[in-house]
């Protein structure tokens, strides 16, 4: 059954298709560098009447954590990454490359940067593991 | 040339431009069309001291410059940021001017950073995570290659955690380009040849791109066909401000080019033994960009027609590949033709270096935009003993 993005259970089903990814486990490999928090901001059109974060604890190809957080804990990880709601939809149907993304603006890093880019196959692994979730989007 | 289907691009705006020969004379003006009272300069000792540039600027700013500040140092640190903001702030600064090259305007604009944003600069690291506008800022470029006036980018040396960092936004866009072509007339022949084919290496990047676009592309060709015809004469004739003055403008335009659409490997390799082997970046762009071409030869279309025919050549009749070709002879020519190398051991980069010089390359954020996927260090390596 198709999970509303985003919610506790698309971030708990979310954790478990990377952990059962062994492309994730190479690709994920050397990322030593933190948690990330993913910010959605609020939507009202389409029913999100506020921001919500989530962190994606990651480190050397495992996910160790994954979580709906409060905004002042999600600012707290070491790289904050955050979109409108259509740009992460476009994100997760694989429509959008992240980095790419936000080299244009589209999504607003708070980090370094080039540690993302560095690891650039991790990030491409991520994608592809949200597109693998059974995802309803809130406007659809 | 032609564009996929699926093209999606952003082209971010750039600076106010003032060009001319004088120019900079005028800064007071354009300070005071910024609301600037108390200004700050930010440059390095050496221009400071043994150069006449910072009165310059001096008297035609009068009262309106509060300070100058003299501790730009090239790549610079998070605490030589630091450092000039808080001396600004004592100033009360309300513009800053950066004088120099790629190093004081990075530092300028990072200073903007923190003087508006509080904190220090490593709280800020990040892409489009600023949300104002910028204390104004001028810049008075003295090289003809960084193009970082174009830029959104700043780029920062953490010395604790031995890496660069980036802030990059739209708000850091200067607000001013000030180029005035009588300020890059002291600049040395190998510096003026290395900075001109660091452009040159910005322009020819960014026109093959992954992330390239038409109006990226169009000022990326136009760069190219400037230096092509303009730094031989800068070099022959160092205080000709023609010459001078559209090497300028071609490092803003390929400035502006890859502000937008990035660069690639040739960068990546170039970042990897500058590091190892502390080689000036435009030298080590120039020797190696001719060889990258080569690699890129059969994965580029049509793009490198055009640079072969800036620099003179005729690809009439000839398939993409056989253009592309003729362009990387032609630039490997022009680049001994303005007096560098093309070989990297004769800058002192030792054979046994390579490997791991490759494998730093692999791991250089540029590669990404590569114009296909570079993704084994021994296809580096490979390059590098063809350049050595």
């Amino acid at each position: 059954m198709a999970i509303d993005f985003p919610s506790a259970e698309w971030t708990k089903a979310y954790m478990d298709v990377l952990n059962a990814d062994p492309g994730y486990k190479v690709a994920g490999a050397p990322w030593t560098a933190g948690a990330l928090t993913f910010v959605v901001k609020a939507e009202p059109t389409v029913g999100l009447n506020e921001d919500v974060a989530f962190i994606l604890d990651v480190h050397q190809g495992v996910c160790r954590d994954a979580r709906i957080a409060s905004m002042e804990e999600g600012a707290k990880q070491p790289f904050v990454i955050t979109g409108s709601y259509a740009q992460w939809k476009s994100v997760i149907r694989k429509e959008l490359d992240p980095v790419k993304a936000m080299m244009q603006g589209k999504l607003k890093l708070k980090g370094n940067l080039p540690m993302i880019v560095r690891n650039v196959k991790a990030a491409q692994s991520l994608v592809e593991n949200a597109s693998k979730v059974d995802t309803r989007f809130l406007d659809e | 040339m032609s564009y996929d289907a699926d093209l999606s691009f952003v082209f971010a705006h750039t600076p106010k431009v003032v060009f001319g020969a004088r120019a900079a004379d005028n800064v007071g003006d354009l300070a005071s069309e910024l609301g600037g009272q108390r200004a700050v300069i930010v440059t390095d000792a050496f221009l400071a001291e043994k150069t006449d540039l910072v009165k310059r600027l001096s008297k035609s700013l009068g009262s309106r410059l509060a300070g100058v500040f003299t501790g730009v140092i090239p790549d610079p640190t998070a605490p030589a940021v630091d450092e000039g903001a808080a001396l600004a702030r004592g100033l009360d600064a309300d513009l800053l001017i950066s004088l120099g090259g790629g190093s004081a305007i990075d530092t300028a604009k990072a200073m903007a950073v923190v003087l508006t944003e509080g904190g220090k600069i490593l709280d800020h690291e990040g892409y489009h995570a600023l949300t104002r506008r910028l204390t104004p800022h001028i810049c008075v470029p003295t090289t003809a290659g960084t193009g970082s006036e174009m830029t959104l980018v700043t780029v920062i040396t953490d010395p604790e955690r031995g890496q660069k960092t980036f802030v990059g936004s739209h708000f850091l866009h200067p607000d001013v380009a000030l180029l005035d072509p009588t300020f890059t007339t002291g600049m040395p022949a190998r510096l003026t040849a290395a900075t001109g084919m660091d452009a040159m290496s910005h322009a020819v990047e960014a026109l093959v791109s992954t992330l390239r676009q038409p109006l990226s592309d169009a000022v990326a060709l136009h760069a190219i066909e400037l230096i092509a015809a303009h730094l031989p004469r800068a070099l022959e004739a160092p205080d000709d401000l023609r010459a001078r003055g559209q090497m300028l403008l071609a490092a803003s335009l390929a400035g502006t080019a890859f502000s937008n659409a990035m660069v690639s490997l040739n960068h990546a390799m170039a970042h990897s033994l500058g590091a190892l082997h502390h080689v000036h970046h435009g030298t080590l762009n120039a020797a190696l960009l001719p060889h990258t071409m080569r690699l890129f030869a059969a994965d580029v279309g049509d793009r490198f027609t055009r640079v072969a025919s800036a620099l003179g050549g005729a690809t009439r009749g000839l398939s993409d590949e056989a253009a592309a070709h003729q362009a990387a002879d032609l630039m490997q020519a022009f680049v001994h033709r303005v007096g560098l190398t093309t070989h990297l051991g004769e800058l002192g980069v030792p054979e046994a270096s390579l490997a791991q010089a490759a494998e730093m390359a692999l791991s250089d954020g540029s590669i990404i935009y590569s114009p296909r996927p570079v993704m084994e260090p021994a296809e580096i390596e490979g390059l590098l003993r063809q350049a050595l």
